[in-house]
């Protein structure tokens, strides 16, 4: 509830941002954003399993309204310092959406996503936790 | 005599206590309990092999997995090394073809579930690795043109080939042997292990049945609650097979002579790259691609090496030794090596998957009771019913 506040007030304080849309397609999904970045996103299919392949759906936006670009995404195990043994494929479709397929987590426990982005000269990296079970 | 009577229900109290036959489990424990089942679970299909599933490819594959003829000896069968009477293992520590190996022959129990094949996981589906044994040198020694010479010139064969595929094996000879394994395949997916004692408890506890859960050894119960807590053992040994299906190294000794080593997953991953039967290739019959991606996106990491697959634990307390090498000759000497290991042989800087639990031998004794509780004696088999009467 907290964080959906947090993000409307930003939404409704930035202009730019207030044009990121936010909906993947399914009325869910992640938000996190930094100083410079909004990033939604959303797994495909909507569970993530242990083991199994998916793809994540994502739109950028940042705050000045600048195109971003998807650089890298990763999953990890933080805790085990344990990466996937996957490389993603990022494929752009425009208007700062992006898919990424190939990733599988292979373990229960707190995982996490790092995704690259960047805009010009600008590079940053935004992570967001998830629980496996 | 009022202090005699306390005394008295003191013990009937603790005699009570002495005589419950389950455990007290936390909604968390149930929770990571029922993830290990259910039991059995629905037959693998695999969408790169189009006969997959298919009655009389099952009947083709459960004759050719018997059938010598197909090594280039006419000496060795599949059978020959994963042997009914011994869960489809050899009951060896090192496996034994034309020469003796470096690892051990692993059981073809549920062998149509995982999506990595062998023990360094060169093979990307179940026909693919069937392939590797038939050709290796070591083993079946064996050749594309064998195999379509015996499909086609031995008129029972032929027969079941063309019921399985809907046409006489006339293609060329590596379609043939893809064929073959196709075939062996579908039947080696059938080969589903029988429920457990585990999978009778862990049913019993998702439905409150406490007369069904006192069957269960309270030693098991024990052992179960390490392998899902403290132990941390169902972090790799996931989900209803107790594996992920994926690598780990968890510091076996990979010297396999005075300057040889075996690189595991790190070559198992060279092996995939450079196979002309893997899923990237043509013989997928998945057009839809999914199948493949796996094999599109694996990568090749430094950290591979020394990592072997996570092997399923359903029925391995009878195989006649343990690890991809037969390193450990008793489940107790496993629970030892996960007791004891030493951090100077993994490679982690993070916390480490594997760790040493400093065992007490009671706990030892009860991860014991609960792996071979993973185990029964599989029903006898029936014969091969024929395949072209």
């Amino acid at each position: 509830m907290r964080l959906l506040a947090l993000v409307l007030s930003l939404v409704l304080a930035v202009p730019a941002w207030a044009d990121c849309p936010l909906d993947l397609g399914r009325g869910t999904g992640w938000v996190v954003f930094s100083d410079h970045y909004m990033i939604a996103f959303r797994p495909e299919p909507m569970r993530i399993e242990v083991g199994e392949p998916f793809a994540l759906l994502f739109n950028i936006c940042t705050k000045d309204g600048n195109p971003a670009e998807l650089v890298a995404v990763e999953a990890t195990m933080p805790e085990h310092k344990h990466g996937m043994n996957y490389r993603p494929t990022i494929v752009a479709g425009g208007d700062g959406r992006y898919r990424a397929e190939g990733m599988v987590f292979h373990m229960p426990g707190r995982g996490e996503v790092a995704m690259d982005v960047r805009a010009g000269e600008e590079s940053e990296r935004l992570t967001h936790e998830i629980i496996l079970k | 005599m009022t202090g005699r009577l306390l005394a008295g229900l003191v013990l009937l109290l603790a005699v009570a206590a002495q005589a419950r036959a389950e455990l007290d489990w936390s909604a968390e424990e149930v929770s990571a309990m029922a993830r290990h089942g259910p039991w059995p679970p629905s037959p693998a299909r695999d969408p790169s092999n189009r006969v997959s599933g298919q009655a009389a490819a099952i009947r083709l594959g459960e004759h050719l997995f018997q059938e010598p003829r197909l090594s280039a000896d006419g000496g060795l069968s599949c059978a020959a090394c994963h042997r009914a009477d011994r869960d489809f293992s050899d009951g060896r520590a090192q496996a034994m073809g034309r020469v003796r190996l470096d690892r051990r022959t692993p059981s073809l129990w549920n062998a149509g579930y995982p999506h990595w094949f062998g023990w360094d996981g060169a093979g990307d589906s179940l026909w693919t690795q069937t392939i590797r044994p038939i050709l290796d040198p070591r083993e079946m020694a064996s050749s594309a043109a064998r195999v379509a010479g015996l499909l086609r010139q031995d008129g029972t064969l032929a027969c079941g080939y063309q019921r399985a595929f809907g046409e006489r094996p006339g293609g060329d000879d590596e379609t043939l042997l893809v064929d073959a394994a196709k075939a062996l395949a579908a039947f080696q997916a059938t080969l589903v292990s029988p429920r457990t004692p585990f999978d009778a408890f862990r049913d019993a506890v998702l439905a409150g049945d406490r007369e069904a859960m006192a069957r269960y050894p309270l030693a098991s119960q024990r052992g179960l609650r390490l392998f899902i807590g403290a132990g941390n053992c169902s972090t790799c040994h996931f989900g209803p097979r107790f594996t992920n299906g994926e690598f780990a190294n968890i510091g076996i000794p990979f010297f396999i002579g005075p300057d040889a080593v075996d690189p595991g997953r790190l070559g198992g991953l060279a092996a995939l790259a450079r196979n002309p039967f893997n899923l990237a290739g043509r013989h997928n019959d998945d057009a839809s691609g999914a199948s493949g991606m796996r094999t599109r996106h694996v990568q090749r990491l430094h950290a591979n090496f020394g990592e072997f697959r996570v092997p399923g634990l359903r029925q391995a307390a009878r195989a006649a030794a343990f690890m991809h090498n037969g390193h450990y000759g008793s489940l107790e000497e496993v629970v030892r090596h996960y007791s004891e290991v030493s951090p100077d042989r993994l490679h982690s800087d993070g916390a480490p998957l594997v760790r040493a639990l400093g065992l007490s031998p009671e706990q030892s004794a009860d991860l014991v009771s609960f792996l071979r509780s993973l185990s029964v004696e599989p029903p006898a088999r029936p014969p091969a019913p024929p395949l072209c009467p």
